[in-house]
């Protein structure tokens, strides 16, 4: 299977073209062929979190999805949530804050998600975050903080 | 390299003191995606190898027909025993010289399932899955001891080091008034940090370049120096950011050399990632223990004898303890102790570090048997403890330095509401659910291990912290600015802290909760002497401005240079270094004594253990202490357990940022939780396979399994534990969970469960 096709990912609203085999996913499109390495990749068969991107504005895998399945569709990974002038978002923001995070490595799934979350208005009890959350596995153990974080950022948001 | 420039734009200026609630310095660019991990280099021409393990659990490969892997597109290079380049044997870290034989990190010789046979090596990561696929191996299979329970596996070897004895123990027991008998067991567990172990290899000549997540930078630099010849100094390995390890990122895997040396015969750099499935026998978690434990006691409770006996698996070609007697013979004073170990061979991955290797299973056996005492003889298990409390060190006879954990008992009592706890089992319900508390006290060993630092006051007033120490999210970024901030007296954000490479001063192991406290030992020294040569400048410079004030010492503060006598005007750091003309003062320092201040002993210090200091040596006993009360709900229908509420009291002495120490006890904590009710290698008993090696099948805990947790600090300053007082944090607040938990499951049932996990199934 050597077969490449080129494809164009509109990334952080920057369309980028690729040429990838067709069985590669969007989470190694991301981080072997565009170096975009905040994505991360913990278990890579759906299990861990770590890898959550937004497609269209939704928390989606990117272990599981195609690189393919993404053309044409919005795809935000944590490098393009800050803002224009490096501003951080309010749930980044609010896991510095509240240290809802130890190594790093599930955070930028545990923000991606968090962000949907309270979008999906799933953050309206610490019950309900902790419910809408548990997809993202987080070894550190940061889970009350991400909590807290998530408490405090909802209100910034809303 | 990676340089962490502080920021501390939220909360107050105090927070940057050592000591204060500084936000994490590295945290901008873990929460941004800045941060590269191990990983995430990608060299000039990277290939990638994907690992193949064998299929059979004991016997040997009789054959690898790779003629399809090899035709498959993109394929380089499928490695095997046959031709990969030969690696010499290595000093282990217990400072063994190495065998004359050659070390092979693909093996003829099965004896585990999961173990590395071949790895493929392909221009793309899907290329070379889909070829390590095509391998055709074939085995010659011979029976495996799959557990500890197999009828083969037999009481195992007898380790005499961990016999710890005094009095009489057998005959004190056989004669108390009161007795009790259990036996504890705890399962295969894994560390499973999210990011999984890997590395990406270079080599350019006869130097070799090492990305790769590492607790130990220059322990694994001087392995893979000596596995391929070469000087230590031709060996770079760089690891700025490790997504968890919790012990088992510490040391030298076979992956690592496969990957490296499939980068020697290549030409080319090399990324090797273990697959997630892989990772459960690429290195070994917690080993299963069983630990027999036989209190002997007064009517009223006081321990008259412990008699324990204990085992641990390892695997067919290494020795590892798990020392199961370490909590047992520390926690409670009594007049007769016996306590041995052994460790039987089964057809396993050898066993690793998993946090608190030995406090660990050690505690949840004797803070379940004096809970069990505790309910025997009528007494509360909060005073059972208070009755039995050790005011020394039991076994080495020595005072303790500190020992905050009547104080830790009181204070978690008081948070948690203790008192409200009826001392009947079974007698506190909501519904359908039994509510139970339950308390069990931990402790961890301070360990020590001389530091290096460089610290570099630069001409624009700021200032640098170089060392190959490393952060995997305990915080020394942050700590190591802190306490340069304090010791120099410049605002913690003209700090910039440089971890994880092997091209900067030497740091030990990142295990044995031992880090933080050595590495602000090293810090620390190195930045008065930063100082002191400024001040000295200063003073004595022509071109000082100072020069005139015939001063014996200037302050330092908030990155300025006054007179004491008129601290109010002082000049900037900066101007004074421009004006003496400095471009940097540079202060290297390290904390070792005076005789081992030699090339080799130093070499030694930094890539060994072994002038790792025990907790005993010296005047004192030195241990952190903690405690946790919780609360759980059982389903009396289901047996389902939940933690509702903890609290924990917790010794650790000094902390030098309490918001990130707190992180790392919840951490600890969380990770407690799951090993009482959650985690459980399980083990097919026919051919010794890991049967739920992935995190949908291995359960970690998920979010909404961890209610609030509440900690309280007791620790006081304890300079005899280290330069600025810490005791060990990290490891120290698993310690003492599972068995809070298996107390409290008790009080809600009645039901006593000695085998971990907790899980339904027992309990119905
Ligand atoms: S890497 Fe995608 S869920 Fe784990
Ligand atoms: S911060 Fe380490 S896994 Fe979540």
């Amino acid at each position: 299977m050597t077969n490449r096709t080129t494809i164009q990912l509109e990334i952080n609203g920057q369309t980028q073209a690729l040429e990838v085999e067709p069985r590669v996913t969007l989470l190694d499109a991301l981080r072997d062929h565009l170096q975009l390495t905040g994505t991360k990749k913990g278990c890579d068969q759906g299990q861990c979190g770590a890898c959550t991107v937004h497609v269209d504005g939704e928390r989606v895998l990117s272990c599981l999805t195609l690189a393919a399945q993404a053309e044409g569709r919005k795809i935000t990974t944590v490098e393009g949530l800050s803002g224009p002038g490096g501003e951080l978002h309010p749930v980044q923001a609010a896991f510095l804050e509240h240290d809802a995070f130890q190594c790093g490595y599930c955070t930028p799934g545990q923000i991606m998600s968090a962000v949907a979350c309270i979008r999906e208005g799933h953050a309206g009890s610490d019950d309900e975050i902790r419910e809408y959350m548990s997809g993202n596995l987080c070894r550190c153990g940061a889970y009350p903080h991400i909590v807290e974080a998530i408490r405090e950022a909802a209100k910034v948001m809303s | 390299m990676t340089i962490v420039e502080t920021r501390s734009k939220r909360g107050d200026a105090s927070d940057g003191a050592l000591g204060g609630r500084l936000s994490r310095v590295d945290g901008p660019a873990k929460i941004t995606g800045e941060a590269t991990y191990g990983l995430e280099y990608h060299p000039e021409g990277m290939v990638y190898a994907v690992l193949v393990q064998s299929t059979i659990a004991s016997g040997r490969v009789r054959s690898i027909d790779a003629t399809a892997a090899e035709a498959a597109p993109g394929v380089l290079l499928v490695m095997t025993p046959e031709n990969a380049l030969p690696i010499k044997s290595a000093t282990d870290w217990l400072e063994t010289p190495p065998s004359e034989a050659p070390y092979e990190p693909l093996a003829r010789e099965v004896t585990f399932s999961g173990q590395h046979v071949a790895a493929v090596i392909a221009g793309t990561f899907e290329q070379a899955t889909a070829a390590a696929a095509l391998l055709k191996i074939t085995y010659d299979e011979t029976k495996a001891i799959t557990s500890l329970d197999d009828p083969e596996a037999g009481i195992g070897i007898p380790i005499d080091q961990m016999t710890v004895e005094w009095g009489d123990a057998e005959a004190a027991l056989a004669t108390a008034p009161v007795r009790i008998e259990g036996e504890y067991r705890t399962p295969r567990e894994y560390n499973v940090p999210i990011e999984p172990h890997g590395l990406i290899a270079e080599w350019k000549g006869d130097t070799l370049t090492v990305w790769e997540p590492s607790q130990w930078i220059d322990g694994m630099a001087r392995t893979y120096a000596e596995w391929f010849g070469l000087p230590f100094e031709n060996v770079r390995l760089v690891s700025p950011y490790i997504g968890g390890g919790f012990g088992s990122k510490a040391l030298p895997l076979e992956h690592s050399a496969v990957a490296i040396n499939a980068a020697r015969m290549l030409g080319r750099p090399v990324k090797l990632a273990v697959t997630r499935p892989q990772t459960f026998t690429a290195f070994g978690g917690r080993p299963a223990t069983r630990q027999t434990i036989a209190l002997g006691a007064t009517r009223e409770g006081k321990l008259l004898s412990i008699v324990h006996r204990s085992a641990n698996e390892t695997s067919m070609k290494d020795i590892f303890v798990e020392p199961l007697g370490s909590v047992t013979s520390l926690m409670y004073e009594t007049p007769n102790l016996s306590s041995r170990q052994n460790v039987v061979r089964v057809n396993t991955v050898k066993p690793g570090a998993l946090r608190a290797p030995g406090e660990n299973p050690s505690a949840f056996g004797i803070e379940c048997a004096i809970d069990e005492l505790a309910y025997k003889v009528g007494i509360d298990p909060l005073e059972i403890r208070l009755l039995n409390y050790a005011e020394q060190d039991p076994h080495a006879k020595k005072p303790w330095s500190t020992r905050r954990l009547r104080e830790a008992y009181a204070a978690g009592a008081e948070a948690f509401g203790w008192s409200k706890r009826h001392p009947q089992p079974r007698s506190m319900r909501e519904g359908n659910q039994l509510i139970g508390y339950g308390v069990a006290a931990g402790t961890y060993p301070v360990r020590r291990t001389p530091g290096e630092a460089l610290v570099r006051i630069l001409s624009d007033g700021t200032v640098e912290v170089a060392s190959s120490s490393i952060d995997m999210g305990q915080g020394t970024y942050t700590i190591l600015a802190q306490t340069a901030a304090e010791a120099i007296g410049v605002p913690v954000d003209a700090v910039r802290v440089k971890l994880g490479d092997s091209a900067l001063p030497r740091a030990p192991v990142a295990g044995g909760s031992q880090l933080a406290n050595l590495m602000t030992g090293a810090v620390h020294k190195a930045a008065l002497a930063a100082r002191d040569e400024l001040i000295g400048l200063a003073i004595n410079d022509p071109n000082s401005p100072f020069r005139n004030l015939q001063a014996n010492t200037l302050v330092v503060e908030g990155g300025q240079i006054a007179s004491p006598r008129d601290a109010g005007s002082g000049i900037a750091i900066a101007e004074v270094m421009q004006r003496i003309g400095r471009d940097r003062i540079e202060a290297l320092r390290d904390t070792l004594p005076e005789n081992l201040r030699n090339e080799k002993d130093h070499f030694r210090n930094f890539t060994t253990i072994t002038t790792m200091r025990s907790p005993t040596e010296g005047d004192y006993s030195l241990h952190s202490w903690c405690v946790h009360f919780v609360e759980v709900r059982v389903d009396e229908d289901f047996g389902t357990v939940r933690v509702a509420r903890m609290v924990s009291a917790l010794d650790s002495g000094r902390l030098y940022n309490p918001k990130l120490a707190e992180s790392q006890w919840k951490g600890g904590i969380i990770m407690g939780i799951g090993q009482a009710l959650l985690e459980e290698g399980t083990i097919d008993s026919r051919h010794g396979r890991v049967m739920n090696n992935n995190l949908g099948d291995y359960l970690v805990p998920t979010n909404s399994d961890i209610p609030d947790l509440k900690v309280i600090s007791v620790g006081i300053p304890d300079t005899n534990a280290s330069v600025l007082g810490g005791k060990a944090v990290g490891e120290l607040a698993i310690v003492g969970v599972a068995p809070a938990i298996a107390n409290a499951v008790f009080h809600a049932t009645g039901k006593r469960i000695r085998d971990m996990p907790i899980t339904l199934e027992k309990l119905i």
